[in-house]
């Protein structure tokens, strides 16, 4: 009893789950459930589906390349039972885990950083042209008018004080 | 090599009928319409075509015959004098010669007549070229007549001739007539050759095939040879005289010592003397067949077949003295052995069989040894004996080189084990088990998973441990229950014998790396605080979208009136709704009232200067914005004027009221399925199909 990994999207399949197809090749595909069947039935490659994980890896979605992968590989060679290393994998697989997740989230928040960067790029961009909708230019230029006055009220004012000391 | 397919030959047709193929092939397969004002170039190649194509379809036909009928010349000499015997070679010979005369006389006269055909000026005279031609082929073909109804007379009878092949091995049987030739062939193979009690029943040579030794040998009956020369000897007779002559085979000689054939002792000895030319480098067999009746002169054959038998062992012995010998030929003659036999009674019938089979296959081993293909073989070859062979063992040649080696331990349990019995009762074994618990060592017996079944109850009542063969580093480890499956992993996947070493290794890579991030997450923390967008700005930013999206929904409606969205107010239309939106921007009050008034005064004057604006508004619409203005540019437009537009889309908004979105852009033409749920299909019970599909 074993685990599989589902042909298209790569998922767990459990014991139990799940259907098998084995072509006459003597080849096995064993997928999670009858969506990745059909998709296989319909020769679309997992590799262009968004869906899929071998899509997301191969996009640069999620970590592809880690030391943590080369823990879990299939033996072809029958190994025998010994009860101190199988105790000692358990352990380990679970250090491993957690060692990858780790590693899985500073990925993804890598990956992040180039998004967020070009949406605040595009924030300010909105703001400095879309700032008419909201702040109509005759407003705009409304206050400009009255600043103006303003500034002209106060030279005038200075003007007349300049004209009085003068006198 | 040659092969003999004289059965294949194809079927040779008259010479009338040849003749009358060839012309409804040529009438069939060319050209038929010509006409005088035809270019002559064109008259000329269409005449051609047909004396060539005849010449061509004479050759093809010829030629087939030529190559179906086995030259003589080429051909094994078996069937060569087999040829002559039957058909008569020389007349065979002529034949074949003939129609290869003529097939060369029609090519030369077809190149002729093309030549001529070249300078053809006219239809007519084409015409009577080509007419000249195919007549002159037709005649030459005629003239041999004589020769096609003789090879069809050969091909008939070569086809019903037995299929001897001349390489193979072979038994012949030979024989004075009516001595049991017949009847030993249908003992020996499977053929049902006609037996009769009188003399010349066989007229010709039959084939049967036997296996022997795993071998295909084919065994060839001939019919009786008289004593006379060979001058005299008729077809019948020659026709054995041919198979003995030239196939390389065991002769199995019958004679008759009870002479019931009609034919005496003395001359059925005689033949076999007289035929001792044609026994050269063949193993002769001498068989005395019908031991069921009385031999009155039986002392006699012993003596006289046993004289043929030292006869061979002095020949081998000296050379010279045979040439001294004054019965020359009675001396020369030596025989493999003789048996005797009664096809009646089936007694000795296989043991001459195996005898004449095993002589034949030696001499022919010999032979190929002796050849030299044997020899480039036999210097290739080498015979390797391993080292420890005694080499006198090896010369008393014995098969097995090497004795298989079994170890000491293996011997002592093959021994108790033959001494011991096997479990038959419970206690019995329960007892063994015991014994087995306390001292494992000393025990010889091995008790079978097998007799553990039987004593506990049988198949399906017990089942056995298998756990127990276990071969693990530590005894206590054979009942371990190992987890296969954890967080989503197979343990399998991940054993390794060095997987504390790599654990280690990841988490020192793993702490290094943590380092590393630590120092560049702080310096980008500090890059992302510069450039954040304080509360106010990101409220803006909000606002802006919000506001987008708006005039978004709203052009939808603005391209189709039908299908917009009433919640959707991008430009308010009343000037409340307007004054209340500068007010949210932040407008200022007295600047607004001053806007408003500005654009209400110019749109009066606007409206004073164009006197045939249309009739009055409703109170409402009075007050609109100049948007409203433009709309009315609608008139004309299949319109009379911006009322009736007015009105005819309030009636279509009207009749579309309570349609759904979709529903609006059907057609008449378009699908539609009236009842989406037919009771019919829906209700009732289930029993054949299902629910979906009925």
């Amino acid at each position: 009893m074993r685990l599989e990994k589902c042909y298209i999207c790569s998922s767990t399949v459990y014991p139990g789950h799940g259907i098998q197809f084995i072509r006459n090749d003597a080849k096995v595909f064993r997928f999670c459930r009858s969506k990745c069947r059909k998709t296989f039935h319909m020769k679309r490659n997992p590799r262009y589906l968004k869906w899929t994980k071998a899509y997301r890896k191969s996009h640069g979605k999620e970590m592809a390349v880690d030391s943590t992968f080369e823990f879990e590989r299939k033996r072809q060679r029958i190994e025998r039972y010994d009860r101190e290393l199988v105790g000692k994998t358990i352990q380990a697989i679970q250090k491993v885990d957690a060692v990858r997740t780790k590693r899985e989230k500073e990925y993804y928040k890598n990956r992040m950083k180039q998004a967020k960067k070009q949406s605040q790029k595009t924030a300010v961009r909105e703001l400095e042209k879309g700032i008419s909708l909201i702040e109509p230019d005759i407003l705009r230029v409304n206050q400009a008018v009255k600043a103006k006055d303003a500034v002209q009220q106060s030279v005038a004012m200075l003007d007349e004080d300049r004209q009085a000391n003068d006198s | 090599m040659v092969t003999y397919n004289l059965k294949k030959i194809q079927l040779v047709p008259g010479a009338k009928d040849l003749i009358d193929i060839v012309l409804s092939k040529t009438q069939r397969k060319t050209p038929t319409v010509i006409h005088r004002h035809y270019a002559i170039a064109r008259i000329r190649q269409f005449y051609m075509r047909k004396v060539k194509f005849a010449q061509q379809t004479f050759h093809d036909k010829l030629a087939q015959i030529l190559e179906d009928f086995p030259q003589v010349d080429e051909i094994h000499p078996f069937y060569a004098d087999l040829l002559n015997v039957l058909y008569d070679r020389d007349h065979y010979k002529l034949a074949l010669g003939q129609v290869s005369k003529a097939k060369s006389l029609i090519d030369n006269l077809s190149k002729e007549y093309l030549r001529l055909l070249k300078y053809g000026d006219s239809l007519y005279r084409c015409k009577m070229l080509k007419r000249a031609a195919v007549g002159r082929m037709c005649t030459i073909v005629k003239r041999l007549a004589s020769a096609f109804s003789y090879l069809e007379q050969v091909r008939q009878h070569m086809a019903r001739l037995p299929s001897i092949d001349p390489h193979m091995r072979c038994l012949i049987i030979a024989g004075y007539p009516n001595v049991g030739k017949s009847s030993f062939m249908n003992l020996i193979t499977r053929a049902n050759v006609d037996v009769q009690p009188y003399p010349f029943t066989t007229k010709s040579l039959y084939v049967g095939h036997m296996d022997y030794k795993y071998l295909r040998w084919q065994v060839i009956d001939t019919p009786g040879i008289l004593d006379k020369p060979l001058e005299e000897r008729n077809t019948i007779e020659m026709q054995s005289i041919t198979a003995l002559a030239h196939l390389r085979a065991a002769v199995l000689f019958f004679l008759d010592p009870s002479e019931h054939c009609g034919y005496s002792w003395e001359q059925q000895m005689a033949l076999l003397y007289s035929l001792e030319p044609l026994f050269v480098d063949k193993p002769v067999i001498v068989v005395c067949n019908k031991t069921d009746l009385s031999w009155s002169n039986a002392q006699r054959v012993e003596e006289e077949l046993n004289a043929l038998l030292d006869n061979q062992q002095e020949k081998k012995g000296t050379v010279s003295e045979l040439e001294t010998n004054n019965n020359k030929k009675q001396q020369r003659l030596t025989i493999c052995g003789w048996r005797k036999m009664s096809t009646l009674e089936k007694t000795g019938v296989i043991q001459v069989r195996n005898a004449a089979c095993d002589w034949l296959l030696s001499q022919r081993v010999e032979s190929k040894v002796r050849g030299p293909r044997a020899q480039s073989i036999l210097n290739r070859l080498h015979v390797a004996i391993p080292a420890g062979v005694d080499q006198n063992q090896q010369e008393a040649g014995e098969l097995s080189l090497c004795r298989p080696f079994i170890p000491e331990s293996v011997w002592k349990k093959r021994q108790a084990t033959t001494t011991n019995t096997a479990f038959h009762t419970e206690e019995e074994m329960e007892r063994e088990e015991e014994d087995e618990n306390k001292q494992p060592k000393q025990s010889n017996v091995v008790v079978l998973e097998k007799d553990r079944e039987m004593a506990h109850g049988g198949a399906g009542v017990y089942s056995s441990d298998w756990n127990k063969q276990y071969w693990m580093r530590d005894e206590s480890w054979k009942y371990d229950i190992m987890p296969e499956i954890i967080q989503g992993h197979n343990i399998m996947d991940f054993v390794d014998a060095d997987i504390d070493e790599r654990l280690a290794a990841l988490e020192e890579e793993e702490v290094a790396r943590e380092a590393m991030m630590n120092v560049d997450n702080d310096e980008e923390e500090q890059q992302e605080g510069e450039q954040a967008l304080d509360q106010e700005t990101q409220q803006r930013l909000q606002r802006i979208r919000e506001k987008k999206a708006l005039l978004i929904r709203g052009r939808s409606k603005s391209r189709n009136p039908i299908g917009a969205n009433k919640m959707t107010k991008a430009h308010p239309k009343r000037s409340e709704d307007w004054k209340q939106q500068w007010k949210e921007l932040g407008m200022d009050e007295s600047f607004l009232q001053s806007t408003t008034q500005q654009i209400i005064s110019n749109r009066s004057q606007s409206r004073e200067a164009k006197s045939h604006s249309p009739a009055p508004r409703s109170s409402s619409r009075s007050t609109s914005t100049y948007r409203w203005n433009q709309t009315k540019a609608d008139a004309g437009k299949g319109f009379l004027n911006h009322q009736q537009k007015q009105k005819a889309m309030r009636l279509a908004r009207k009749a579309i009221r309570g349609i759904s979105k979709k529903d609006r852009r059907k057609g008449e033409a378009d699908r539609t399925i009236y009842n989406e749920n037919p009771k019919h299909l829906l209700a009732g019970k289930r029993k054949l199909g299902k629910t979906q599909r009925r």
